[in-house]
């Protein structure tokens, strides 16, 4: 295997209308820790974040291990490693707790450690069960660092760490401990690319990265530290799956918007049709039972609302192992209102539209989601008005109902 | 004199504009009055069809700029992209007012959720907004670029759908005037007023593309001067 594990090769970006990136290569192997420390705008974060396949490329491509990560055809895989990520902005959701966010880094990096000793180095185990929203900006930022680095520790097989700015607003203790992590880090063999202002780093750096260029870093003063054995377990799956249960769980999101627009709807039909007039009219009456399914699905995933706070959105995205939903509690949501409006026509209730009702619910929430996703690299993705766009799913709904009518479901 | 180019061209368009609408309410013959519930509404055609044709060719430019930038990142194709959207916006505004008013004289209603034709060009007219609001909100850049281009070449998949939606679904819109075989035959002097409008709303469509393109160009310049002055 190549030592190789981070490479990009003639490397373009465009940010806006400017040019950040043209034509770079570099390349991290194992063990070197790579140091981006020029002056501000000069595009340290940008390199972070198309090394994590965030950015579209305009030239080149981006290997992880030797295998492609993204070219500029826009071609993307998941890498067969999974790499640990501190983007500038934490990529925390607020409502979840410290714990949650740090084994779900784990967990995407396949494996577990126990975590009780790095809360308490970073001063951060009277906060373990505390929501990430609750904390100061310098725990939160622990946290991201955290969520960053301990994947390095997972497992034997080393891996690529992208830093940056992991100390911002760190106290200084926090940041001697993270120089000292960082030369661990080191030594297990992991490839780090870091980003920072802070000279104390320049210390624990192999390599320094200026004007296109990898100069070995000869102020390098080898920490050495006194590394306890760690013990490692197996990583949980569904990571995405169990975040989206426990933030709806804990934010009752879902039923708070999705659920309220449908029992609106469903009161609204109820109070102003006669049950007795639906009877005779099939057609009618499938359009009225599914309206509720269908106005809660409107309201679209609010999981993405709480997905931008401080660019959880691209921490997940970096992974490429799926992104937190609400489908399970839309479907729910569906099949109740369904139900509730087929009962409360003093109809028969039918399980197959209450089914249909549950879909409909998940798959109206789907294509709007699909389309929040498409604009969520906008400069202000919540002003991009995509419910605009909403009445195209009124043709499919119509075509639905007349399908149910035709096939007697009713 | 070239910088006049598109105003001459949009005056021109608003001239045959205003002409078509004379022909059409004091010189267009009367239509049987057994043939439609509303016959006078009828006169609204010679507005409603070329404002739908003009239309079409702004979504195909919106189309054409959205495909120029998407894939070889031209300045031009994203010219085109603001400014079919922008003029598909203004002329599916007018088809649309204008068919509401036939439809709720000669229908009862003015929009019919069943008609395939009204609600495919809706959600087109739907989309130019999108991107028209949605721009406005975005600072200029390759991200806002790349990701309305990418809603311009989805959103056109309408156009085919709207234009063969009379040919496979015709519930209530009426059938294709041009092109429609003999059902679709106009006389005359009808077929005259409406190639006139026609003629008048591509003029106007062509005017109104030809400024916004200028009007972006400008904008883009103002853009690259202010961030040179921000580097001084």
């Amino acid at each position: 295997m190549s030592d190789v594990f981070l490479s990009l090769k003639d490397v373009s970006v465009r940010r806006g209308s400017s040019l950040v990136l043209k034509n770079l290569n570099l390349q991290v192997e194992t063990g070197q820790v790579v140091l981006l420390n020029e002056k501000n705008g000069s595009g340290k974060s940008t390199i972070i974040e198309a090394a994590a396949g965030l950015l579209p490329i305009e030239t080149g491509e981006i290997l992880h291990h030797g295998d492609l990560l993204l070219d500029h055809n826009g071609r993307s895989r998941r890498p067969q490693t999974a790499f640990g990520l501190t983007l500038q902005s934490d990529g925390c959701i607020g409502s979840l707790r410290v714990e949650e966010h740090i084994y779900n880094a784990l967990d995407l990096s396949g494996g577990r450690i126990e975590i009780d000793s790095w809360l308490r180095r970073y001063n951060l185990a009277h906060r373990r069960h505390d929501l990430i929203a609750h904390l100061s900006g310098g725990q939160r930022r622990k946290v991201a660092m955290l969520a960053g680095i301990l994947p390095g520790f997972v497992g034997s097989k080393p891996r690529i760490l992208l830093l940056d700015e992991p100390a911002a607003g760190l106290d200084e203790v926090s940041r001697r401990n993270l120089i000292e992590d960082l030369s661990t880090l080191q030594e297990r063999g992991n490839a780090i690319l870091l980003a920072s202002h802070h000279a104390d780093f320049i210390a624990s750096a192999t390599h320094i990265f200026e004007e296109n260029e990898l100069i070995v870093n000869e102020l390098r003063t080898q920490t050495t530290t006194k590394q306890d054995e760690i013990k490692n377990e197996d990583g949980r799956g569904n990571v995405v799956l169990r975040t989206s249960i426990a933030l709806n769980q804990r934010t009752l999101s879902t039923l708070a918007n999705n659920g309220i627009a449908g029992l609106l709807t469903l009161g609204i039909v109820l109070a102003l049709v006669d049950a007795s007039a639906v009877e005779s009219n099939l057609i009618q009456a499938s359009g009225l039972y599914l309206s509720a399914a269908f106005a809660a699905g409107l309201v679209g995933d609010t999981m993405i609302s709480m997905l931008h706070e401080h660019r959880a959105l691209d921490w997940w995205k970096a992974h490429r192992q799926g992104i937190p939903h609400s489908y399970l509690h839309a479907f729910v949501i569906g099949m109740g209102v369904t139900a509730l409006t087929q009962l409360g026509f003093d109809s028969e209730l039918s399980w197959v539209l209450t089914l249909i009702g549950g879909l409909l619910t998940a798959a109206t929430m789907a294509i709007l989601r699909t389309m929040e996703l498409a604009t969520s690299r906008l400069a202000r993705p919540r002003a991009a008005f995509v419910r605009i766009l909403t009445p195209v799913l009124i043709l499919p709904f119509a075509l639905l109902v007349q399908w149910i009518t035709d096939s007697n479901l009713l | 004199m070239g910088n006049r180019l598109a105003e001459s061209i949009l005056l021109l368009g608003f001239v045959g504009i205003g002409a078509t609408l004379y022909l059409a309410f004091l010189k267009a013959p009367s239509v049987s009055i057994n043939a439609f519930e509303s016959p006078d509404a009828q006169r609204i055609f010679y507005w409603h069809v070329p404002a739908a044709w003009a239309a079409f060719i702004a979504f195909g430019i919106l189309f054409v700029g959205s495909g120029l930038w998407f894939f070889n990142r031209s300045a031009l194709g994203w010219r085109m992209h603001v400014a079919g959207a922008e003029a598909g916006l203004a002329t599916g505004l007018m088809t649309i007012w204008s068919g509401m008013v036939w439809g709720s004289a000669e229908w009862g209603v003015p929009w019919d959720w069943t008609d395939v034709r009204l609600n495919t060009f809706g959600l087109l007219t739907f989309l130019a907004l999108f991107l028209v609001l949605g721009r406005q909100a975005q600072p200029d850049g390759v991200e806002t670029r790349d990701t309305f281009s990418t809603f311009g070449l989805f959103g056109f998949v309408l156009v085919p759908v709207t234009y063969v939606a009379t040919r496979l679904w015709q519930i209530r819109h009426p059938g294709p005037v041009v092109g429609g075989g003999e059902s679709g035959s106009l006389n005359g002097e009808m077929a005259v007023i409406l190639f006139i409008g026609a003629i008048s709303f591509t003029i106007f469509i062509i005017g109104h593309v030809l400024m916004s393109m200028r009007i972006t160009s400008l904008e883009q310049r103002l853009e690259s001067l202010q961030e040179a002055m921000d580097k001084v």
